[in-house]
């Protein structure tokens, strides 16, 4: 999937995009919304899909579980915290 | 109602690729993990881009902003590596190679395999699962998370905020959080192989 090239290169398509809604901004109102949510189901799709086709990754689950399990919830738990902390810090 | 529709094809993804290499179709595999995968995903970066360029009010209100948004790619990487040290401590296991695997902040294909180069195969594996589930959580729980804290979403997220949970955190919270979820997610993707290798210095 992602290499560090990889996920340098998103921020063209992104650029080109925002270029581009920049100067229709005057225009009537486009609607791409439904378009845009076509797109996120396929590419969820395929990271389900790049996800259930990982054998050696189905595979050790079960075997790591209870280490993967605290390791999650204290990261996913400590990065709110801390971005929570430094919002109030930096009035972000 | 949204939020279902990508559950459902996240469900739908995984089971599809459980059952085609079940059947041994090891061929589609790049076809949908490569190929359709990064189409799909420069399409939506570009589609969210015209968006967010059209919005006024959400380039007005990044503006406010301003450069603290750089604030966050690092506070929320500090973040998870205190929460490896932490769930280290609960459970009494090697303290480094926790923070490094929780270093990788949800990017499962860089931390599966540096982990196991740098800590073990045991570390390989749990480095592949925590961020692979970080990912998964991000997807399905990024609308309540935006209870807690409007920037939630875009932490849980960690270095997939700039790809495959970027339409997520959008829809969880608001228009003008694109370039702070990208942005973020960008760094951290910087940061997150550096961090992991340093960390692996550190234990020497």
């Amino acid at each position: 999937m992602l290499s560090i090239a990889n996920s340098l290169v998103l921020v063209f398509p992104l650029a080109l995009g925002i270029l581009i809604g920049y100067f229709l901004r005057d225009r009537r109102r486009l609607n791409i919304d439904s378009l845009i949510l076509g797109v996120i189901i396929v590419l969820i799709f395929c990271l389900g899909f790049s996800m259930g086709s990982n054998g050696e990754l189905l595979a050790v689950l079960p075997s790591v579980g209870l280490t993967t399990i605290v390791l999650l919830a204290m990261t996913l738990l400590f990065s709110i915290i801390f971005v929570k902390a430094a919002r109030r810090i930096a009035k972000a | 109602m949204i939020t279902w529709y990508i559950i459902a094809a996240l469900f739908l993804g995984v089971l599809a690729g459980y059952a085609s290499n079940m059947m041994g179709a090891a061929w589609l595999n790049p076809i949908f993990s490569d190929t359709i995968f990064n189409l799909s995903l420069f399409a939506l970066l570009f589609l969210m881009g015209i968006i967010f360029g059209m919005d006024r009010q959400a380039v007005s209100k990044l503006k406010e902003t301003g450069f603290k948004i750089l604030i966050f790619p690092f506070t929320i990487v500090l973040g998870s590596i205190t929460g490896g040290f932490i769930g280290a401590l609960i459970l009494g296991t090697d303290i480094f190679a926790a923070m490094g695997v929780c270093a990788g902040c949800g990017w499962y294909t860089l931390t599966g395999p540096l982990a196991g180069q740098l800590f073990g195969l045991k570390w390989g594996a749990i480095g592949f699962t925590v961020n692979f589930l970080r990912e998964l959580i991000t997807i399905v729980a990024a609308s309540p998370a935006s209870k807690i804290d409007r920037y939630a979403p875009v932490a849980m997220g960690g270095a997939t905020a700039m790809d495959t949970t970027l339409p997520v955190i959008v829809r969880a919270t608001s228009q003008d959080m694109l370039i702070t979820a990208f942005t973020s997610g960008f760094i951290i993707t910087l940061l997150a192989p550096f961090m992991i290798t340093a960390i692996a210095t550190l234990a020497g």
